[in-house]
């Protein structure tokens, strides 16, 4: 057997319709670069930390740093459709794909900080500046994250090491990319664009995250007034 | 489609989808995280190599086949119309490069192509949808069943069909209006599972 070479995506082709660098433009930039340090900070101190027990103590420490990318990743589409969610300025088709989608990814969410137990890296905090609240944006921009995601998980699959963690995983990179194919048949763009999908590896996956700059070293909301009622 | 229930139950499609809606979002998750993941069937790891990968990919062929002549006779009798026509007419094209990669990286190897009946299936919109959906929804669970048994090669080029068949299956679902993805994880079949839904779906003329 011999495969052809399958090369790596660049962020254009990945970004197909700009989604994430129109989501990005004309923001501020304080917040650049918070996101990296959460991940890092977080698989070095998972990989530090962890103190295996019971049946945890089986997965290798490769495989702890996937699943906590994978769980940045699911943190990041969580917290998109729940606030889509929870703003409720979507209607229709994008509505219904916000409730079934978001559920979906919750449970991701819950079932590798599961898997992972006290190893499992924080919830970085978000802020999507307004993306949920308007209908276009939104749909733009979950068409980049589901394509993000596809593709991530892609260029993790043949670098696990547990047959497991590596069933849970193809299990969900097939879930994105119906994801991906959904949210895209209602942006009215191809939903299968290709004959192949290309995978990302984690560099170039976690650089275009943070070019969004929705991942935030702190919560927006700072209690810089005294609330006006606090009975 | 008398004989072919295939993998879903679809005795009344929206309202399965609205219960499975129902129970993602009660509580926000369908299932406990730890059952989520548990629960999924152990994948049977065989020591990898490169002639299992040719074994693997000789069934996934297989699969490529039959999907690839089901668009072809969709697309070339364009008895479809609208985004059903244009779902065939794309995915034929798909199918049809699937197979040439398989072919190509399996060489003299290649299993030939099994002969096919789709009968209405081609022609009629239900009944193309469901078959589609069946087809797509066989070809993801045959490769994520595979995915284990594969050398890292052969499962980083699995991997980049394997989503494409998954988008497939989301495409034709959001083209009838039924939720395109309400299952958190793609439950993986065994090849006998596989061959055995093959069998039952009747568009195999040998079996």
């Amino acid at each position: 057997m011999t495969f052809r070479d399958i090369p790596d995506l660049a962020l254009e082709d990945l970004d197909r319709d700009g989604a994430i660098r129109e989501a990005a433009d004309g923001l501020p930039r304080s917040s650049r670069g918070g996101f990296l340090k959460v991940v890092a900070g977080g698989i070095a101190g998972a990989a530090a930390l962890g103190r295996p027990t019971g049946a945890r103590a089986a997965l290798a420490k490769g495989d702890i740093a996937i699943l906590n990318y994978a769980l940045t990743l699911e943190y990041l589409q969580d917290a998109f459709y729940t606030e889509a969610e929870r703003k409720g300025a979507l209607s229709g088709p994008p509505a219904r794909l916000t409730e079934v989608v978001g559920a979906v990814e919750r449970a991701h969410v819950h079932a590798l900080r599961d898997v992972l137990g006290t190893r499992a890296v924080a919830r970085p905090f978000f802020d999507f500046r307004g993306v949920t609240e308007r209908p276009p944006s939104f749909v733009r921009t979950a068409v980049a994250f589901e394509d993000l995601g596809t593709a991530a998980y892609k260029g993790q699959a043949h670098l696990i090491q547990s047959p497991q963690v590596l069933a849970a995983a193809v299990g969900i990179h097939s879930v994105e990319a119906r994801h991906a194919a959904w949210i895209r048949y209602i942006a009215g763009t191809l939903p299968a664009a290709e004959a192949f999908d290309q995978a990302k590896s984690r560099p170039e996956t976690l650089s275009l995250v943070r070019s969004t700059r929705f991942v935030v070293a702190r919560p927006r909301t700072k209690a810089a007034k005294k609330p006006a009622f606090t009975g | 489609m008398a004989g072919f229930t295939g993998l879903e139950s679809v005795d009344d499609p929206a309202s399965r989808d609205r219960f499975l809606t129902r129970a993602l979002v009660a509580g926000g998750t369908l299932l406990a995280g730890g059952a989520l993941l548990a629960g999924l069937p152990r994948l049977a790891a065989s020591a990898q190599s490169p002639a299992q990968d040719a074994e693997i990919f000789n069934f996934a062929l297989g699969l490529e086949h039959v999907q690839a002549a089901f668009y072809r006779e969709a697309a070339d009798q364009a008895e479809l119309d609208g985004d059903l026509l244009e779902f065939a007419r794309v995915v034929a094209e798909h199918e049809r490069e699937h197979v040439g990669y398989l072919q190509e990286a399996l060489g003299g190897s290649a299993a030939a192509e099994p002969e096919t009946f789709f009968g209405a299936a081609t022609t009629d919109p239900d009944a193309f949808a469901e078959a589609a959906i069946t087809l797509e929804d066989l070809a993801v669970a045959a490769y994520n069943g595979q995915a284990a048994n594969l050398t890292k090669g052969g499962l980083r080029a699995a991997a980049t069909i394997i989503s494409v068949d998954a988008r497939h299956a989301a495409w034709i679902r959001a083209i009838v209006g039924r939720p395109a993805a309400s299952q958190p994880v793609d439950q993986p079949l065994s090849r006998a599972e596989v061959e055995a839904k093959l069998d039952e779906s009747g568009f195999l003329r040998e079996a």
